[in-house]
C-alpha cells in the first residue's frame, strides 16, 4: 500500500514540475451550461482559434485551459447546441461561466461550424458509446416506453441474451461483469418487471456513456464495461412540468430553481397501471412498479456546489393479500464540487445504495416463511481533475466503498413455531486509488495513461469455509468451518491494474489503441438464461476468487461528409479473463450457507470486430452498427474442459437504426435488429429413473446446440399537434409505435421436456422440443408526452 | 420460488407463443442405466437394468437382459436380484433370511453384464416417523390456490445435521410422480446450507404433499372421499444432490420459466465401471431407503 501512495505521489509531483516551466501563462476555467434550464453541457468543447489546441467540459461542465498572455477568440461548442464565440483578453486568471444556446428548431438540420465535430476521431476516448436523451427518445420503444438500458443494446459490442431478457452484455462478458452507475451510485439490478423495462426514468437522464474497453483508471470494479448514467440537474431558470401517458405507465417531472441560478430541484416519478388494467383477468393478484428519481443542487458560489441525488423504485407483486414478493434499490448520492485553484477540481461523493428483494408465503400467521435478502454498501469517492496545462490533464482519486451482503433474512413458522433460519452476514471493504494522465504528446499523438492499485477484504464477523474438491464440476466438499471475530480479515487481495490508451491521427482519420486491465471482487450469482432479480451479489472470499480481465483494443476512425456528416469506426478487441464465475452440476443459489461450495471458477476469451456507421445531422439521420464476435469459456469439469461457448455468444448482430423528418411536424423512425442464435445445451438421449425420464447427453457437452437466429422490425411516429410554425404553450407529443411489426416469432430459447400431464405408471412418457418466444406477435403502443 | 417469478410474469406478458419444434439432435451410443432405488419394507424390491435411447424416442426403455445383479450388506449377506421379465431383477424380501433392516449397514450393488462390470454402494439412513397428516379447508388465496382442503403431513427431522430425505406422496393409492411432484429435504430445508436441523419440516416441504393440476398452473385441493399417504424415504446425500439435479433438469414447464432456466446438464451417477478404460458409459442411481409412511382419509 505504501509503495503504490509513494509512487503516485511522485508521479504528481513530477507533473507540478512540468507545469512550472514555461513564460507567463494564465487560467480560463469555468461552468458550461444550457442556457435555457441551466444543465451543465458534459463534454462540452471549448476551442482557442489562435492556438489551434482546446479543451473539453468534464462530466460537471467545468473546464479549464491554461494558455500564455494575449488576446483569444474561443469556439464552445456542443452537438445541436450553437456554437457561442467569445473574445478574451487574457491578462490574468479569468473565471468564464459560460451558457450556450439549444438550436433553435427541432429539426436537425446539417450544422456546418468553422471547425469540423470531429471529436470521435480527436477525442482520445475508444471503445465509448454515448447516447443523449433526445436519441434514446426516437427510438421505436418497446410497448412505447423510451428506455435507456434497451437503447444501448442497439450500440456495437452490446448485446443480450433474447428479448426481455434483464441486463446486457458487453463485448463477451456476461451481465454481472457490467458496473451500472447512477450519478455515481452502483445500481445493482437495473431491472424492472423482470427486465423489460429499466430503472431509468427518461424523464430524469441527462446523458449516458457506456465504456466498453479502454476504461480510465477512475473506474473499475467490474471486467466487461461501465455504464454511468447522469441525471438531470433540474432547471435553474424556471419551474417546468413534463410528463407522458403511456401503455405501461405515466411520468411525470417537476423541476425549477429553488433560487435562480443558484439552486435548483427535480423529481420525477413512474408507476406503472398494468396491474390496474388487468385487475379483472387476475383474481386479487397484482404487479406493478414505481419509482422516484429526485436531485436537488446548489451553487454555494463560484468555488463550490452540491448535488444531492436520490432514486427509489420497487417492484411488487402479490398473488394475495399476504403472498407475494418484491424487489428494489435505493440510492444516494452527496457530492460537493470544489475548486481548490484554477485548475484543480475535486469532487468528494458519499454513497449509498442497496437492493433487496423479498418473498412472503403462507396464509396464516401460523404457517408461513418470509425471506428478505440484501445488499448494502456506503462508498466514499474523492475525485480530482487537475488541469495541469494545455497538454496535460491528470485525475487522481480514490474510492472506499464498505459491503454488507445479507444472503437471507428468513424466517420460517410452522404450525405456530417460528423458526429464524437466516444466514450470516457477510461483510467486506474494497478500496482504490488511482492516477490518470491525458497528455497530448503532439498534434497527431495523445496519450492517456493510468494506474489503479485495488484492494478487497472479507472480513469478519462470518464463517470461513475450507473445501476439498474432488470431482471438478461437482459440488465441493466441506472439510472445515472456523468463525472469524469481528474486523478480522478472511481473505485479502490486491491487484495493479494498468491503463493506457494512444491516439495516433492519420490523414483525416485516426487509429486508436488501449490497454485496460481490470479487477472484479463481487459476483453476480446467476444460473439462469437471463438473470432475474433474486439473483445474488456475494463478495470474494478464500474459495471465490477475484475476477481479472485484460482487454486489447484497436480502431480505425474517420468521419465522412461535409460537416462531417458520416462518423465512422472499426474496431477490434480481445479480452481474456480469469476466476469468471461457474456453477457446479446442481447448484443451488438459495439461502445457501455453502453456497461458496458450488461455485467455481473458469477461464473466459471473448474477441470481436464492432463496425459502426452514424449520420448525426440532416433529415434523415441514424446509425448502423454491427458486431461479429465470440464469447467462450473453459472451467475444469465442464463440456469435457474443453472451451465452449457461453449462453450469450452471438456470432452477428446487426442493428439499423434510421429517422427521417417529413416536417416539423411529424416524423418517422425505424430500427431493424438481426443477431444470430444463442447457443443453448441439448440432449442426445434420454433414460429413466422411478418413472422421472431424465435428459442425458452422451458426448456431456456444453452450449452445443445454436437456437434460430432472430430479426425484427419495429417503427414509430412522432407527431407534435397544433398548427405547424405556430408556437404551442404546451409542448407536446404523441408518439405511435408498432414493435416487432411483421410478428416475427423470435425464439429466446429452445428447451426439452416431457409432455404436459401425468403419465401412468408403467407407461413411457413423451418428450418433445420446444422453442419459446417472448414476443411472437407485432405489439402496438400509443404515447403522450408534454412539457410546459 | 421459481415458480412464482414465471406465474407472475405471466400475468403482464401475453405477447410470448411457445410451439412445439422439430430439432436434428446428434446421434449417439447407447449407454447402461442401472434403475436401483430399493427400500426396507416386505415389498417387492426391483433394480431396473436398460439403455438410453434417443431424446425422442418415446417408447419403452430398452431392457437390458441376462445381467447378474447382487447387492450384498456389510455383514456380507449376499441378496440375488433374479430376472422376472426383461430388464427387471427382482427380490422378494418376504420369508428370505436376509432383511435390509439394520440403520446404518452399508449396501454395495454389483450389475454384471456384457463383459462390465458395475457397483455402486449406499447406506441406510435413519428416517423419522410421521406423527400426523393434516387436512385444512383454506378459503381461496388467489388463482393458483383455489378453495379447498390442503393436504400436509407433520414430521421431525431427527437431531444432528446430514439426513437426507425424498418425501413421495400418494392420492387416492397412485403415486404423484411428475418431475413437478419431486419433494427433497436436507435436514427439515431445502439444502445443507440451510442449517434446520432437529425440527418439523419447513412449511414448503409439509405442503407439497397436495399435487398440482395437470397444466401444472393450480394446486388441485382434496374432496371429502380422497385420501392422502405420505412417504418419507431416507436417502444418501449423493442421492440428494442426484434429485436436486434431476428436479433442475426435468421441471421445465416453459414459457416465462425459460428465461429462468438453467443449463440443461447432465445428472450425477453413483455407478461406476470397475474398468477405468473401458469405453461403455453407464448412468443411474443405487439408493437404499428406509421408509415411513401415513395415510389418511378426507372425511
Amino acid at each position: 500500500m505504501t509503495i503504490i501512495k509513494k509512487a503516485l505521489f511522485s508521479a504528481f509531483f513530477l507533473f507540478l514540475a512540468i507545469v512550472t516551466f514555461g513564460q507567463e501563462k494564465f487560467t480560463l476555467n469555468g461552468y458550461i451550461t444550457n442556457a435555457e434550464d441551466g444543465e451543465a453541457l458534459i463534454g462540452a468543447t471549448i476551442y482557442v482559434e489562435e492556438l489551434g489546441i482546446g479543451s473539453a467540459a468534464n462530466v460537471y461542465g467545468f473546464y479549464s485551459i491554461t494558455l500564455p498572455k494575449g488576446n483569444y477568440t474561443v469556439q464552445i461548442s456542443y452537438v445541436t447546441f450553437n456554437t457561442l464565440k467569445e473574445t478574451i483578453e487574457l491578462s490574468s486568471n479569468q473565471r468564464l461561466d459560460l451558457e450556450l444556446q439549444p438550436e433553435s428548431t427541432t429539426l436537425e438540420e446539417i450544422i456546418i461550424t468553422d471547425e469540423a465535430i470531429d471529436d470521435n476521431v480527436v477525442n482520445i476516448e475508444m471503445s465509448t458509446e454515448k447516447l443523449d436523451i433526445k436519441t434514446i427518445e426516437k427510438i421505436p420503444a418497446f410497448l412505447g416506453e423510451v428506455d435507456v438500458l434497451k437503447s444501448i443494446q442497439l450500440l456495437p459490442g452490446v448485446s443480450s441474451v433474447g428479448e426481455g431478457s434483464s441486463g446486457y452484455n458487453v463485448r463477451g462478458g456476461s451481465v454481472g461483469q457490467n458496473l451500472v452507475l447512477l450519478d455515481d451510485a452502483p445500481v445493482y439490478n437495473s431491472s424492472h418487471l423482470f427486465g423489460f423495462f429499466s430503472v431509468f426514468n427518461p424523464d430524469a437522464v441527462k446523458d449516458v456513456k457506456l465504456i466498453k474497453g479502454g476504461i480510465p483508471a477512475n473506474y473499475g470494479g467490474r471486467l466487461a464495461s461501465i455504464l454511468d448514467v447522469r441525471m438531470k440537474e433540474g432547471n435553474t431558470k424556471k419551474t417546468t412540468l413534463s410528463g407522458g401517458v403511456g401503455t405501461v405507465f405515466s411520468r411525470l417531472a417537476v423541476q425549477g430553481p429553488i433560487k435562480k441560478d443558484k439552486a435548483s430541484y427535480f423529481v420525477a416519478g413512474r408507476r406503472s397501471y398494468i396491474d390496474i388494467l388487468a385487475k379483472p383477468f387476475t383474481d386479487g393478484a397484482t404487479l406493478f412498479f414505481y419509482d422516484l428519481t429526485t436531485k436537488v443542487n446548489y451553487n454555494i458560489n463560484e468555488k463550490n456546489r452540491l448535488y444531492l441525488s436520490g432514486y427509489f423504485g420497487r417492484d411488487v407483486f402479490k398473488f394475495d393479500e399476504r403472498q407475494g414478493f418484491n424487489w428494489g434499490n435505493t440510492t444516494g448520492t452527496l457530492r460537493w464540487n470544489h475548486l481548490f485553484n484554477d485548475r484543480l477540481f475535486s469532487n468528494f461523493a458519499f454513497i449509498v445504495s442497496t437492493f433487496d428483494y423479498g418473498f412472503s408465503f403462507g396464509e396464516n400467521d401460523l404457517d408461513q416463511f418470509d425471506w428478505d435478502s440484501r445488499i448494502v454498501t456506503y462508498t466514499f469517492k474523492p475525485y480530482f481533475n487537475y488541469f495541469l496545462n494545455t497538454n496535460n490533464e491528470l485525475s487522481i482519486g480514490g474510492e472506499g466503498t464498505y459491503y454488507k451482503f445479507r444472503p437471507a433474512e428468513a424466517i420460517g413458522v410452522s404450525d405456530g413455531e417460528i423458526r429464524d433460519i437466516s444466514l450470516d452476514n457477510k461483510l467486506a471493504f474494497e478500496s482504490a486509488v488511482y492516477i490518470d494522465n491525458t497528455q497530448k504528446i503532439s498534434d497527431r499523438i495523445t496519450l492517456r495513461y493510468g494506474l489503479r492499485y485495488s484492494n478487497f477484504q472479507y472480513l469478519g464477523e462470518g464463517t470461513r469455509y475450507d473445501f476439498v474438491n474432488n470431482n471438478p464440476g461437482e459440488r465441493k466438499e466441506l472439510v472445515n468451518a472456523e468463525r472469524v471475530g469481528s474486523g478480522e480479515s478472511i481473505a485479502d487481495y490486491g491487484n495493479i491494474e494498468p491503463r493506457a490508451s494512444i491516439r495516433y491521427k492519420i490523414g483525416t482519420g485516426s487509429i486508436k489503441a488501449s490497454y485496460t486491465r481490470t479487477a472484479q471482487y463481487i459476483h453476480l450469482v446467476s444460473n439462469t438464461a437471463a438473470p432475474t432479480p433474486i439473483d445474488l451479489w456475494t463478495p470474494s472470499t478464500n474459495n471465490v476468487k477475484p475476477q481479472l480481465g485484460d482487454q486489447y483494443a484497436l480502431g480505425y476512425f474517420r468521419n465522412f461528409g461535409g460537416g462531417n456528416n458520416f462518423e465512422t469506426s472499426i474496431e477490434g478487441y480481445y479480452r481474456e479473463t480469469q476466476n469468471q464465475v461457474e456453477y457446479v452440476n446442481g447448484a443451488d443459489i438459495f439461502i445457501n450457507e455453502l453456497l461458496e461450495g458450488d461455485l467455481i471458477g473458469g477461464d473466459g476469451r471473448a474477441y470481436g470486430v464492432e463496425l459502426s456507421v452514424k449520420k448525426n445531422a440532416g433529415k434523415i439521420n441514424g446509425w448502423l452498427s454491427y458486431t461479429l464476435g465470440r464469447s467462450e469459456l473453459q472451467t475444469e469439469g465442464i463440456n469435457n474442459n474443453e472451451w465452449y461457448p457461453t449462453r450469450f455468444d452471438q456470432t452477428h448482430n446487426l442493428k439499423l437504426f434510421g429517422e427521417y423528418s417529413f416536417s416539423e411536424k411529424t416524423s418517422i423512425s425505424a430500427n431493424f435488429t438481426y443477431v444470430s442464435g444463442t447457443p443453448i445445451t441439448a440432449p442426445t438421449s434420454r433414460f429413466v429413473q422411478q418413472g422421472i425420464t431424465i435428459p442425458f447427453d452422451y458426448f456431456d457437452e456444453r452450449n452445443n446446440y445454436r437456437i434460430p437466429a432472430t430479426h425484427r422490425l419495429d417503427i414509430g411516429v412522432k407527431w407534435v399537434p397544433g398548427k405547424p410554425g405556430k408556437a404551442r404553450k404546451v409542448k407536446d407529443y404523441f408518439v405511435f409505435s408498432v414493435y416487432n411489426i411483421y410478428g416475427n416469432k423470435n425464439p429466446f430459447s429452445v428447451f426439452f421436456s416431457q409432455k404436459e400431464g401425468r403419465v401412468l405408471p408403467g407407461n413411457p412418457t413423451e418428450t418433445v422440443a420446444n422453442q419459446f418466444s417472448i414476443i411472437g406477435a407485432p405489439v402496438p403502443a400509443i404515447s403522450y408526452n408534454f412539457t410546459f | 420460488m421459481k415458480k412464482t417469478l414465471i406465474i407472475s410474469t405471466m400475468i403482464i406478458f401475453s405477447f410470448a407463443c411457445e410451439e412445439e419444434i422439430d430439432v436434428t439432435l446428434r446421434e449417439a451410443p447407447p449407454a447402461f442405466v442401472v434403475d436401483a432405488w430399493i427400500d426396507n419394507t416386505m415389498t417387492m424390491q426391483t433394480v431396473l437394468v436398460t439403455r438410453t435411447q434417443a431424446y425422442f424416442d418415446s417408447s419403452t426403455p430398452p431392457p437390458v437382459s441376462g445381467a447378474t445383479v447382487t447387492v450384498t450388506d456389510s455383514n456380507g449377506d449376499t441378496i440375488n436380484f433374479d430376472e422376472t421379465e426383461p430388464g427387471v431383477y427382482s427380490w422378494n424380501p418376504e420369508g428370505g433370511s436376509v432383511a435390509i433392516e439394520t440403520i446404518g449397514t452399508t449396501y454395495d450393488l454389483r450389475v454384471e453384464v456384457e463383459g462390465e462390470t458395475f457397483i455402486a454402494s449406499s447406506q441406510l439412513n435413519r428416517v423419522p416417523v410421521i406423527d400426523s397428516i393434516k387436512f385444512t379447508f383454506k378459503e381461496e388465496q388467489n388463482q393458483f390456490q383455489p378453495e379447498g382442503f390442503y393436504g400436509e403431513f407433520l414430521a421431525t427431522d431427527p437431531v444432528g445435521p446430514g439426513d437426507t430425505y425424498w418425501i413421495k406422496a400418494y392420492k387416492n393409492g397412485e403415486l404423484q410422480n411428475n418431475p413437478f411432484d419431486l419433494n427433497v429435504a436436507f435436514d427439515a430445508g431445502f439444502n445443507e446450507g440451510g442449517n434446520i436441523d432437529g425440527v418439523v419440516f419447513i412449511q414448503p416441504i409439509q405442503d407439497a404433499v397436495t399435487p398440482l393440476n395437470e397444466d401444472l398452473d393450480e394446486i388441485v385441493p382434496f374432496v371429502p372421499g380422497d385420501s392422502l399417504y405420505v412417504e418419507i424415504h431416507s436417502i444418501t446425500n449423493e442421492a440428494f444432490d442426484f434429485l436436486q439435479q434431476v428436479i433442475i433438469q426435468t421441471q421445465r414447464d416453459g414459457g416465462f420459466d425459460e428465461i429462468f432456466a438453467e443449463p440443461l446438464e447432465n445428472v450425477s451417477s453413483n455407478i461406476i465401471n470397475t474398468n477405468p478404460d473401458s469405453e461403455t458409459k453407464v448412468v443411474g442411481f443405487f439408493n437404499v431407503a428406509a421408509i415411513e409412511g401415513r395415510g389418511r382419509r378426507l372425511e
